[in-house]
């Protein structure tokens, strides 16, 4: 047990405290009044497209075709990034709004991006702040559910997924809105001279495979909106504080309209233009300096008695034309139900780019997979002109439906025939929205079987599991590109054939002079053109110089960097401690260690860095309770929306192999009611009507005229 | 003074006035109508000219272009009927202002050559007269600002009532529906509806 929290503030940091709790409370509120008002205006829109559907408070509905209705808590969300250098700093303010008569705890279910360290809660009830204590998760929540039970309002952030996280609510009063707001630690991407980020902001419904434990698919399970019934929920509004340390240009969000205001000296602030979106599709920034990226990239922070540095290292550009290496590929599908509608047509169109690029002496292998799978061919053949039409075709039938069984084709993709052949280089490709809940199974596959295979993962749709694409990439020594957007498919898509034929750097190694130092990743991969190596380390007193080498072209390579250039980078520190918790992860799964150790490893990394993991969360309770004896405490789950481009009827109406919903759905009516507009002017009527009364008008003003010559 | 004009001239020039004055208000007001009503089809393909200009601009930069600044849909594809030499530019947004400019994409449908059904709708008695001359096998091709092309045989048509109608949920493939009032020669606005339903043709 800890002591109350109260009582850990230091006297002397009050003063402080209490100016930026003024300060955070003025700025809410008017955050909350226009979530309010978005709220009212979605419940509205919600209760006129479905005015059947009663909102019942309290009762979790997960109808099978019509989706979960909106719940009585309704939730807004502000999301304030600071990108300084190659770091952002991104703050997350959900207000829970209870609109219901009764108390709640609400249970919200959403994404981080899974390189992000999150190491702040604080929750505002009324007018206290409460700040979030880090503890080992089973202890945080002992915490919780006693402070539940007590009646005091309470908020717990725990892991469920590396990029997959949920925050309770405990005790919202009827009518009550309850701020959490939690920070993250995220490094900036760099490819190919672009830097970007990704702000997830919907976990798609995942497919778990049929044995899975229950209480595993409840965690990464929450209720799911029918688009077609509801509006759009969770509005979210995002503000980026740009200050990259050079002049940014091409600042673009692909899907997302934004505004960018130019601040003093290279700082730029980045509004959405509609002020706020549904959260169904993730946000992405990417800018571009003027300046050509230089190779080396350095900064450094000193926390307690540690040096902490982060490199940037861009492999040489080759500049001679060198002749591609001869290929094996091996293109794995993804077809399940959740592919549906965009991701499809996405995934069909790349891979269809894919099969054209392949050069004659290549050897390649189609396979397709939903809850089951097919090989095109029975072995990886050559890609004649007529083995290639054949897969075209095959590829353009292909349709969504069904179960997302990834495992055998993974293990069906790394059936090598010819593990010796040095002459030719293996590689995988992977079509998928990766929207399964069997990450672990999938990596300690990859990792025992994955032989001299190198896997690249494509990842589709709106909102894709980047750490299950990440960490195969990762492991399969290989790279991840995401594509958003069918117009994306060319572009990305092209990108990455350009670099499957050219692997610029392998067998990278990485050796300091003057001092030990822990770095992060341990293994580190290879690297493609366009593509910097991103290196953490740590060491109690971090100076001269650090030598990374390699082989570039089949030659040796090696560069010598100076740490005397370090810069300093805020939070460097937790990015290396997120780092080693991810080396932690693969490493149980690769059998590495083993899961005490792990688990060992990451709490303590955890506890150190005050960081949420699978070992241990951040809770914040109130002193005083605020829920009165006796009354009823209901629990809500807040339904999400489906992420954009995803049909809602493929994934809950199809027959899915879980759970009971799909038998009733196969009994409903396939047809959803369509009502059709009024079209009709009606104009032709106006011209002969009004032509009509001219006439008139005009014979009876001859009539006149004739009478009046004649009188 | 002026000198008063006798009591009886002056009524029965009122009495003779009175009829002409009403018999012009009348033909102002008929001409008025006529031309209220004369507007709509002629806005209607000047639009489309604007739209069309739209689209091409969308077209070649991918992102959606507004045809007139205050314009609340854009132009998201065009539609065209070879055999009936229609072709006609379709908005997003099924308002009834977008209506006076085109055929629009209804809310709630699937969006233009996809996997579900896309319902564009349009009036009866602007740019979707062409339907009462729409055969089965007809082919509706479809152009989208993306650039794809999708191509789509017409199966027949129905009439129904407005809100008895349904779309399949689990369509596997494109399919799209043309919607319009019926009769085409009504005078008055009603709750039936003339639906055309076309079904993708493999285009490769």
């Amino acid at each position: 047990m800890i002591p109350p929290l109260a009582a850990r503030r230091r006297p002397g940091s009050f003063p402080r405290l209490h100016r930026r709790r003024a300060a955070l409370i003025a700025r809410l509120s008017v955050f909350v009044l226009s979530v309010m008002m978005f709220s009212f205006a979605s419940l509205a829109h919600a209760r006129q497209l479905a005015p059947g559907d009663e909102i019942t408070s309290g009762s979790l509905l997960l109808r099978a075709r019509d989706g979960a209705t909106p719940s009585a808590v309704q939730l807004g969300t502000d999301m304030d990034v600071t990108v300084t250098g190659l770091t952002a700093r991104v703050k997350v303010v959900q207000a829970f709004r209870n609109t219901s008569r009764d108390w709640v705890e609400a249970t919200y279910l959403y994404p981080l991006p899974e390189d992000g360290a999150v190491d702040s809660l604080k929750m505002v009830v009324g007018q206290r702040v409460i700040i979030g204590e880090i503890n080992r998760r089973a202890a945080a929540r002992e915490i919780y559910e006693q402070a539940k039970a007590e009646g005091r309002a309470a908020g717990l952030v725990e892991q469920q997924r590396p990029n997959m996280f949920t925050n309770r609510v405990a005790n919202i009063g009827p009518g009550e809105t309850v701020l959490i707001e939690i920070e993250y630690q995220a490094p900036v991407r760099r490819i190919s001279g672009e830097y970007g980020f990704r702000l997830p902001l919907v976990v798609g419904p995942r497919y778990a495979p049929s044995d899975a434990s229950a209480a595993d698919v409840a965690a990464t399970r929450a209720p799911v909106l029918n688009p077609r019934r509801h509006a759009d929920i969770n509005p979210v509004s995002i503000t980026v504080r740009l200050n990259p340390g050079f002049a940014p240009t091409g600042i673009v969000s692909p899907y997302h309209a934004i505004q960018i205001v130019e601040g003093a000296g290279s700082t730029r602030t980045i509004t959405l233009k509609d002020g706020s979106t549904p959260s169904n599709r993730d946000f992405e920034l990417r800018w571009r300096s003027a300046e050509t990226a230089p190779g080396v990239e350095l900064f450094r922070e000193r926390v307690r008695a540690d040096d902490y540095l982060m490199a940037l290292i861009s492999p040489p550009e080759s500049n001679r034309r060198r002749t591609p290496p001869v290929r094996e590929l091996v293109f794995v599908i993804d077809n399940s139900g959740s592919m549906s509608g965009d991701s499809m047509l996405q995934a069909k169109e790349s891979l269809k780019l894919a099969l054209r690029s392949l050069s004659p002496t290549d050897r390649f292998n189609v396979i397709r997979f939903d809850d089951t799978m097919t090989e095109l061919f029975d072995k990886p053949v050559l890609a004649t002109r007529e083995q290639i039409a054949l897969a075209l075709r095959y590829a353009d039938q292909l349709e969504a439906s069904g179960g997302t069984e990834m495992l055998p084709a993974l293990r069906a993709a790394l059936v090598d025939d010819t593990p010796h052949d040095t002459g030719r280089v293996r590689q995988v490709i992977f079509l998928t929205d990766g929207s399964i809940s069997n990450e672990d199974q999938m990596l300690a596959a990859l990792g025992s079987n994955r032989g001299r295979s190198r896997v690249f993962m494509v990842g589709i749709g709106s909102a894709p599991n980047s750490f299950l694409m990440n960490r195969m990439a990762e492991v399969g020594r290989g790279t991840y590109t995401h594509i958003g957007d069918t117009r994306e498919v060319i572009t990305r898509m092209s990108a990455l054939l350009d670099r499957l034929t050219r692997p610029v750097l392998t067998d990278l190694r990485v050796v300091t002079q003057g001092g030990d130092a822990e770095f992060a990743p341990a293994d580190l991969p290879d690297l493609y053109e366009g593509e910097p190596l991103i290196l953490l380390a740590r060491a109690s007193n971090l100076r001269g110089s650090i030598t990374v080498s390699g082989m570039l072209d089949g030659r040796p390579w090696s560069r010598r960097i100076n740490l005397n250039q370090a810069v300093e980078g805020v939070g460097v520190a937790k990015l290396w401690a997120r780092r080693r918790i991810t080396d932690a992860e693969v490493g149980h799964r690769l059998d590495q260690v083993s899961a005490e150790e792990a688990a060992q490893t990451i709490a303590q990394l955890g506890l150190d860095f005050s960081i949420v993991t699978r070992e241990t969360s951040l809770v914040a309770v109130d002193r005083t309770p605020s829920r009165p004896q006796g009354a009823r405490l209901t629990e809500e789950e807040l339904p999400l929306n489906l992420p954009a481009g995803w049909d809602f009827v493929r994934i809950f109406g199809a027959p899915a192999p879980d759970s009971a919903q799909s038998t009733e759905a196969a009994t409903d009516d396939p047809s959803i009611p369509f009502d059709l507009p009024q079209t009709a002017t009606a104009w032709a009527l106006s011209v002969w009507a009004g032509l009509g009364l001219a006439l008139i008008g005009g014979l009876g003003l001859m009539v006149m005229r004739r009478r009046r010559a004649r009188s | 003074m002026k000198p008063t004009q006798p009591p009886a001239a002056k009524g029965g020039r009122r009495w003779r006035a009175l009829p002409t004055a009403g018999f012009m208000a009348l033909s102002f007001a008929g001409l008025c109508l006529a031309g209220q009503g004369a507007v709509i089809p002629a806005k209607a393909v000047l639009a489309q000219v604007l739209l069309e200009r739209a689209f091409a601009k969308s077209r070649s930069t991918g992102a959606p272009v507004k045809a007139w600044p205050w314009a609340d849909a854009v132009p998201v594809a065009r539609i065209s009927v070879p055999r009936l030499g229609v072709s006609e530019i379709i908005l997003s947004g099924g308002s009834g202002e977008a209506l006076a400019f085109g055929p629009t994409l209804v809310p709630g449908s699937a969006p233009l050559g996809q996997n579900g059904t896309a319902v564009v709708a349009a009036h009866r008695d602007t740019h979707f007269s062409f339907m009462q001359h729409l055969q089965p096998g007809d082919v509706v091709v479809v152009e989208t600002t993306d650039g794809d092309r999708a191509s789509f045989r017409v199966q027949g048509g129905y009439v129904v009532r407005n809100d008895q109608f349904a779309i399949a949920s689990r369509a596997v493939a494109p399919t799209l529906v043309l919607s319009t009032c019926w009769p085409f020669d009504a005078t008055t606005q009603g709750p039936w509806r003339y639906v055309a339903i076309a079904h993708a043709q493999s285009s490769r």
